[in-house]
């Protein structure tokens, strides 16, 4: 054989370099000293300290580790036995069983997951009328009328979806198998499983370590099919990553990232060193007397192969941090299961309520409303506690899909401001407690425009062409262009609408976007990739604090001022530790704590009047009045600004038309 | 070996469950309207998506040529390597994917920004800014980039097991190099060809984290497509399945007439 040339290696070693150069990155800014992706601060520790007081981050790990290990042990067994069982069959059979168990493969994950979404969601409908007519027809058992997506939902798909690797990395060592050598074991009186144990399992094993193997990189790599399988109350690590790589990633999550991988690394230079040690000593036996029959035979000495050490090694790592993370659970105690927005609590609160309360906080978030929406509309999200903007709490309303709140049991909920209450969205204050309020404006960097823009035609000028960012959801992009028109935010008008849509859709033929973004606006936009974008203003401010030339401002022609408020969901399952969670939330040192965290207005008025006071004290700094002014627009400001109102469903029908038809052009 | 049929059983079970069920509820979604009721409705504006098909097929496309471009010559270099570097070498293709792809994708972000890694770099010598963020160039890069292990590993499996004396018998029949590999073992190897190009191709054509991150979310792919019907700001999960549907059946019907050329049943291992 010929050795590869230098020029092979070489054109090695750059793939190499091209997989590893993301990810050499994100191990230097694990070690940042600030919480950016982009800009170094300095080396610190400071995220690995930060990350084992970090309980979602911890507890998705755990989630993680412990389905992609269950997953790949039951995948790894039952596909090796189902491999065995298909060998055995007739060709046409197999031929047809190994096409549906091709399917999860061949199939785009996100049909999957929606798939078995669909599918968990009408079983459980079914279970619940079964239930109940069992439950009706006797006394002797009770069964659970109302089944949740969870963890055994969530395991049953990575099964689904491991299975398939296994079987694939199988069947061809029991294709190169030879049948008579099992018949000759039969014959010398071995029962069918000593002869599975002592001739099939060591031909196939190589198969069945890389067939483990492939399943737990799956399992580990999935994303988009436990977003769908995994309902409220556990999230995989990645689900956890997906929320926070829309703001900024954690550097958290970059350091959790960096030790699983310096763990894998570690394990596989041990054990390729002993390896190496171990073949240093055989050969150094073997030195003196004549070559054995086998070497001669030109084969090597028996080992346990590389891969199956690497697995075991790996297997056993991964057991540990299971077994060490889950000594950390409690599985009894009360739970609260939440919705929210990226990166908008500080999530020490979440801490410090489960401390005071015992009550566990299983913490999700969405990417919008619209994509809330759409998690509760199919059944995979079944929270209690919600955390939607104005106009989309009085669609929930419409369609009956809220709970009237409880509200003796939130005190707090007079600490809210008047003018916060009774708003059109909810006329009579029966599902909210409002958590933020805000304005939409133009975020802009001074150093890379000419004029400080005050009008929304920044947004479509050729100006600053390929530099804008626009919004990533139907709503606020369309008000953007409403507002520039001179119309009404809530317009119905059809023609309106469409030529609002048409406004954008121009913009982005002549190249006026770089693109449509919603919290990625952040990196771009501290890091001056981006001179313009629109944006909610306590994200400004957040930005802001990364990068001191990007300013603020509320258009001329008006703007659009939110509230997020908290509700509860129908039927929720845990309606008084959710009464728990918003009289907590709605507290004013909450209030303070997560102003000062999101930089998101606060409705309880003690927390805003106080909140220049509380940042004095805790920066020993005076609070800029411009920045207050920001993020707590004065009345003047709101003056010129709407609130959006729930649309007909026509009108929301030719919005999601409009929309689609701007990312097809 | 009679005894072994009883095993297929529970397999056969927990996929008729797990895989035939709910790609029956796809099915089901795809046919009905927002009631319920039977309609073709969600297939008669498939034609409006034509633009998206074509993208998503086409830098799929683009994205898989690369991976084999790229690949192939990987995995042929590796399977000459010693024992010890072929292993080591597999388990670190594999590696990365222990870093969520989400992570990966986004560390990309950073490098190929207006003001990222490459267009400081560049700065230096005075060059750029070029635009690379929110271009199909980077979405391709990203595809390549995630999936490029799918299509190594495979092809490495199955040349890794290639019978070596049959290139030492083309060689002395007269073959030289370039010959004994496009008459011997590129054809030996093409049953992980095949399979390295499923691999790449189905996850790209359908990937919408990918062409949301890098690609701007300006020009859809059929996977933000799909993901805006079920998850995002256009829910209509009855659309969303009727393109899922016409998707699978593409990606199927692509893959029918591939393996066509390839032998049949001998797929390859991923590792």
């Amino acid at each position: 054989m010929k050795k590869n040339s230098a020029f092979g290696r070489f054109f090695t070693f750059l793939v190499f370099l091209f997989l590893y150069a993301p990810i050499i990155l994100l191990i230097i800014f694990s070690f940042n000293q600030n919480n950016s992706n982009v800009v170094w601060g300095g080396f610190s520790l400071h995220w690995y300290r930060e990350l084992f007081q970090n309980r979602i981050i911890m507890r998705s790990l755990y989630t993680t580790l412990l389905v992609s290990l269950l997953a790949t042990v039951i995948s790894t067994i039952a596909g090796t036995f189902a491999a065995i069982g298909f060998y055995g069959l007739r060709r046409r059979a197999r031929n047809a069983l190994t096409t549906v168990n091709n399917i999860p493969m061949m199939n785009a994950d996100i049909v999957t997951g929606v798939a078995m979404c669909l599918f968990f969601v009408a079983f459980f409908a079914l279970w619940k009328d079964f239930a109940l007519w069992f439950n009706s027809v006797q006394t002797l058992l009770v069964l659970p009328t109302r089944l949740t997506l969870g963890f055994p939902t969530l395991l049953i798909a990575h099964i689904t979806f491991d299975i398939p690797y296994v079987l694939l990395s199988v069947s061809p060592k029991l294709r190169q198998l030879d049948k008579n050598l099992i018949d000759a074991a039969q014959d010398l009186g071995c029962t069918w499983f000593q002869a599975f144990y002592k001739v099939i399992l060591p031909e196939i094993k190589p198969g069945i370590v890389s067939g483990a193997l492939t399943a737990f990189t799956m399992s580990i790599d999935d994303f988009i099919i436990s977003y769908f399988t995994a309902g409220s109350s556990s999230s995989t690590l990645a689900m956890t990553i997906y929320g926070m790589t829309k703001k900024r990633v954690s550097p958290e999550i970059n350091a959790i990232s960096t030790i699983l991988f310096v763990t894998v690394i570690l394990l596989l230079a041990v054990i390729n060193i002993r390896e190496a040690r171990l073949e240093k000593m055989a050969q150094r036996r073997q030195a003196a007397p004549s070559a054995t029959v086998a070497e001669m035979a030109g084969q090597k000495p028996h080992r346990t192969p590389f891969l199956a050490k690497a697995a075991a090694a790996v297997a056993c790592a991964a057991v540990l941090v299971t077994a060490v993370v889950g000594a950390f659970q409690n599985t009894r105690q009360p739970v609260v299961n939440v919705c929210s927005w990226g990166e908008y609590i500080d999530e020490e609160l979440i801490t410090q309520f489960e401390e005071e309360t015992g009550i566990l906080v299983n913490y999700q978030t969405a990417e919008s409303n619209e994509a809330l929406y759409s998690l509760l509309k199919s059944g995979a999200g079944d929270y209690d506690v919600i955390v939607p903007s104005d106009y989309m709490i009085s669609q929930l309303i419409e369609e009956d899909m809220l709970e009237k709140l409880d509200y003796s049991s939130i005190p707090n909920f007079s600490l809210i401001d008047d003018r916060f209450k009774n708003l059109p969205y909810d006329p009579t204050n029966e599902y909210t407690v409002p958590y933020t309020w805000g304005t939409v404006g133009i975020i802009y960097n001074t150093a890379m425009v000419t004029e400080p823009p005050a009008s929304w035609s920044v947004m479509f000028d050729d100006q600053y062409a390929g530099n804008v960012l626009m919004f990533r959801n139907s709503r606020d992009a369309m008000a953007t262009a409403l507002l520039y028109l001179g119309y009404s935010l809530n317009t119905t008008d059809e023609a309106e609408l469409r030529q609002a849509a048409g406004l954008i859709a121009d913009a982005k033929s002549r190249g006026v976007y770089q693109a449509f973004v919603m919290d990625e606006i952040l990196q771009k936009m501290e890091g001056g990739n981006a001179a313009i974008g629109a944006y909610y203003a306590g994200d400004y401010l957040s930005m802001a604090e990364n990068n001191p030339d990007l300013a603020f401002v509320v258009p001329q022609e008006g703007s659009n001022w939110f509230v997020d408020a908290m509700c509860v969901l129908k039927d929720a399952p845990h309606y008084e530790e959710a009464m728990a969670w918003i009289n907590f939330i709605a507290s004013t040192e909450a209030n303070l704590r997560n102003m000062d965290f999101i930089w998101y207005a606060s409705p309880n008025k003690e927390a805003l009047e106080q909140y220049p006071a509380y940042y004095e004290a805790l920066y020993e700094e005076e609070l800029d009045q411009e920045t207050y002014e920001t993020m707590a627009a004065p009345a003047e400001v709101l003056e010129r600004c709407e609130s959006y109102v729930s649309l007909p469903t026509e009108t929301r029908r030719l919005y999601n038309e409009l929309w689609i038809g701007l990312g097809i052009q | 070996m009679k005894r072994t049929k009883a095993f297929t059983i529970p397999y056969t079970i927990w996929m008729a469950l797990f895989v035939v069920a709910p790609i029956l509820m796809i099915l089901i979604y795809a046919f009905s309207g927002a009631d319920g009721g039977f309609t073709l409705a969600n297939f008669s504006t498939m034609g409006d998506y034509t633009v998206v098909f074509v993208r998503s097929f086409r830098l799929a496309l683009i994205a898989t040529l690369i991976c084999l471009a790229i690949g192939y010559p990987v995995a042929y270099l590796l399977s000459k390597e010693g024992p010890r570097f072929q292993s080591i070498a597999t388990v670190l293709i594999m590696l990365p994917m222990w870093m969520n792809f989400l992570l990966r994708t986004y560390s990309w972000m950073a490098i190929l920004e207006n003001n990222g890694l490459i267009n400081q770099f560049l700065g230096l010598f005075g060059l750029g800014p070029f635009q690379m963020i929110d271009t199909q160039g980077a979405v391709v890069l990203g595809m390549v980039y995630n999936y490029l292990p799918f299509m190594i590993l495979p092809i490495y499996s199955v040349i890794v097991k290639l019978d070596n004396s049959l290139v030492e018998a083309a060689h002395d029949l007269g073959a030289n190099s370039v010959v004994a590999f496009r008459r011997v073992i590129f054809p030996l190897s093409l049953p992980g060809v095949l399979s390295g190009i499923t691999m790449v191709f189905v996850p790209s054509v359908s990937t919408f984290a990918i062409s949301t991150m890098l690609g701007g979310g300006t020009e859809y792919l059929l996977g933000d497509l799909i993901e805006q019907q079920f998850l995002g700001g256009a829910y209509n999960p009855q659309l969303g399945a009727a393109i899922a549907l016409v998707m699978m059946v593409i990606v199927v019907l692509c893959m029918w007439v591939m393996n066509r050329f390839g032998e049949g049943e001998e797929q390859a291992v991923v590792l």
